[in-house]
């Protein structure tokens, strides 16, 4: 199968919109021998009535290939949505083809650039997905974006039930997740699902610079491809390849390198937000598991004062093994900036042992959930990554740079997506994060993404309730486990291989 | 990852979505001792068995139980002659009725789950058991 991805349009007036650009996309859905294009959104620049007839006249009604195409925010404006309907079709819908389903919804708000894909829409993916299960390729194409995309500034109109999006493609095994909105073409491959943002074809807003692009992706039974094409510009082509199948069985560990307890959102106070015994059980718990090393990302404390503070420190203590800290919000508001290098040490925490070196960077600001690290501080964070020598990397940080399933999406680093691409780009191995209250893991590319539950407060999200992480490293695997903090309880989040063949 | 029981409208729902996709393995010639501290390790009731990268059987907590300890064995003993070697396999495409069905037919509480004809899963009956476990543990322990 070949598709050809655009995205972005923009169809418009001259100030917006370059319509030489799409001139080359529309010859290029000619000559290259595609089976389907696909347009995710953002058609006209305003939604209005001529910019609709407009991309009848100048786009569709010159294809000569079957197209799916969903509206984007832009769509939406001043009530575009209606002549949508009127000039394209239904904004939603499934395309069933002979080993290939194409699942297509609109995740757009009407007058507002976020996303969300609503219950009954949500609904509507999953019964799809369920019908067309047994399909080789399975595809879903969202305006909006569900994993941050870097070089697109700050990061704010993800999908706000991106988590839910995201467990939900995972589990169905879905092949490819089509985007665009971010006017930044990038792709990451996920436990199995390839998820690709589409510059923005003929838009004049790039980012960096960049010129307007298109992907070509091609799928067959072994693997699955993402070519970026530049319309014009000095970098011309990007091309990812990834195998359409990954391993499921695991059987050769190799021996155990380095055990680490990875937690959050203890809440140590006095209040009976504070869950007492679980925090306590789980201590017992954690001590006997002899780990290596014991990462808190952050919510040590219900807030930065003395009282919590000190308590916090008088419980932290009967750890047995060594313990590193990044803070979260709630922890250095009020005097808490202060408290916390009294009680904790640094900020900014790291941990070396054999071939092993584990770095804390802060993403923590003061009187606000939201988080960033800056552009100052991430390039200090990978030059000085890049200066060690140990074969086995680890970013902590609180805030959470994958989106979690249960939570309405505002945990995000407001860089995640610049933060993201350059440790998957610079083959960190894993990253653990804290946000949320909900535990969660992936491998993007070949870096695993751990999210910690919150250990000890009556704030979480899980059913299986408050729980924790331990992350062994074998010396050819990496497997996450959470275990409840009540009762021991284990499951496994995830094996993957590490150092393998497998791609970015 | 087992992450939820299925709900009763769910019964005629694909396995694809409850299964563990990640399943531990062991190598044939492992000692059932090993195989046995690794299912402690891990919190699970059955191992792949391998052989050269092939899926060539299955052992489980009540294997040990019944063909080893009460037979007398010696835990040094590999785990290929433990092992169940017929496996009933599922597609991934059935029902978690259907499976279930299977299960209860043939009296077994693992079953490894195959697509494109490649095992790619386990439906284990004590992983949905743990579940429910699991949460009604977290209702009772309110604090």
């Amino acid at each position: 199968m070949k598709i050809l991805h655009i995205s972005d349009t923009h169809i418009g007036g001259a100030r917006y919109f370059d319509k030489k650009a799409l001139e080359h996309v529309v010859k290029e859905s000619k000559k290259g021998s595609y089976d389907l294009l696909i347009h995710s959104g953002d058609v006209t620049q305003e939604g209005k009535k001529r910019h609709y007839e407009n991309a009848d006249k100048i786009l569709f009604s010159r294809l000569e290939i079957p197209y799916v195409v969903i509206p984007g925010n832009h769509d939406k404006r001043s009530g575009g949505i209606a002549l949508y309907k009127e000039h394209i079709g239904s904004p939603n819908g499934v395309l069933e083809l002979e080993d290939s389903v194409i699942v297509h919804v609109d995740s757009g708000v009407q007058d507002s650039d976020m996303g969300r894909v609503g219950m009954i829409k949500f609904d509507m993916m999953r019964n799809a997905l369920r019908k067309y299960h047994k399909k080789s390729i399975k595809v879903v194409v969202l305006h909006h974006h569900t994993i941050p995309v870097p070089m697109a500034g700050r990061e704010r109109n993800v999908l706000s039930n991106a988590g839910d999006l995201l467990d939900l493609f995972l589990k169905f095994d879905v092949d490819l997740v089509l985007s665009g909105h971010r006017h930044y073409p990038n792709v990451y491959h996920i436990d199995g699902t390839v998820f690709v943002n589409a510059g923005t074809a003929s838009g004049k807003k790039t980012r960096y610079g960049d010129a307007n692009s298109y992907n070509v992706i091609h799928v067959d039974e072994k693997r699955l491809s993402v070519e970026t094409r530049r319309i014009s510009g000095e970098k011309d082509v990007d091309k990812k390849e990834y195998p359409r199948h990954e391993q499921r069985i695991f059987f050769d560990f190799g021996k155990r390198v380095f055990r680490i307890i990875h937690v959050s959102n203890t809440f140590i106070s006095t209040s009976n937000i504070f869950k007492r015994r679980h925090f306590f059980n789980a201590q017992d718990i954690i001590n006997s598991l002899k780990g290596d090393l014991l990462i808190h990302c952050g919510g040590i404390v219900k807030d930065g004062i003395p009282k919590d503070y000190d308590l916090a420190q008088k419980y932290m203590k009967e750890f047995d093994l060594p313990v590193v800290y990044s803070p979260a919000g709630r922890d250095i508001n009020y005097l808490g900036y202060d408290l916390y290098e009294d009680h904790f040490g640094d900020i900014d925490q790291d941990f070396t042992a054999d071939d092993v070196y584990i770095k804390g960077i802060s993403s923590a600001q003061y009187d606000t959930p939201e988080g960033i690290i800056g552009e100052v501080q991430r390039e200090r964070l990978f030059y000085q990554l890049n200066q060690r020598d140990e074969s086995f990397k680890c970013i902590f940080l609180h805030h959470n740079v994958l989106p979690i399933p249960h939570a309405r999406e505002k945990g995000l680093l407001e860089d995640s997506g610049d933060f993201l691409r350059e440790a998957v780009d610079e083959q960190v191995e894993l990253i653990l994060t804290g946000t949320s209250s909900h535990p969660f893991a992936a491998q993007v590319g070949k870096t695993v993404v751990v999210n910690a539950n919150s250990l000890s407060s009556i704030y979480q999200r899980s059913l299986f309730g408050n729980s924790f992480n331990v992350i062994d490293v074998y010396e050819k695997v990496l497997v996450v486990s959470e275990i409840s903090s009540l009762w021991g309880t284990r499951r496994t989040l995830g094996i993957w291989e590490r150092n393998n063949q497998s791609e970015q | 990852m087992v992450e939820d029981f299925p709900k009763f409208h769910e019964i005629e729902s694909p396995i694809r979505t409850f299964i563990s996709k990640r399943v531990i393995g062991i190598d044939q010639n492992t000692s059932v001792q090993e195989a046995a501290k690794k299912m402690v390790e891990f919190n699970v009731s059955c191992l792949m068995v391998v052989k050269n990268d092939e899926i060539v059987g299955l052992i489980t907590n009540d294997d040990l139980k019944k063909r080893v300890i009460a037979k007398g064995r010696k835990p040094s003993i590999p785990v290929k002659e433990i092992m169940t070697s017929d496996l009933i396999t599922a597609d991934i495409g059935i029902s978690v009725k259907d499976a279930l069905e299977t299960m209860a037919t043939k009296n077994i509480k693992h079953l490894p789950v195959k697509e494109d004809n490649e095992i790619v899963g386990m439906l284990t009956f004590s992983d949905l058991i743990d579940v429910q476990k699991q949460k009604l543990e977290t209702h009772i322990s309110r604090e």
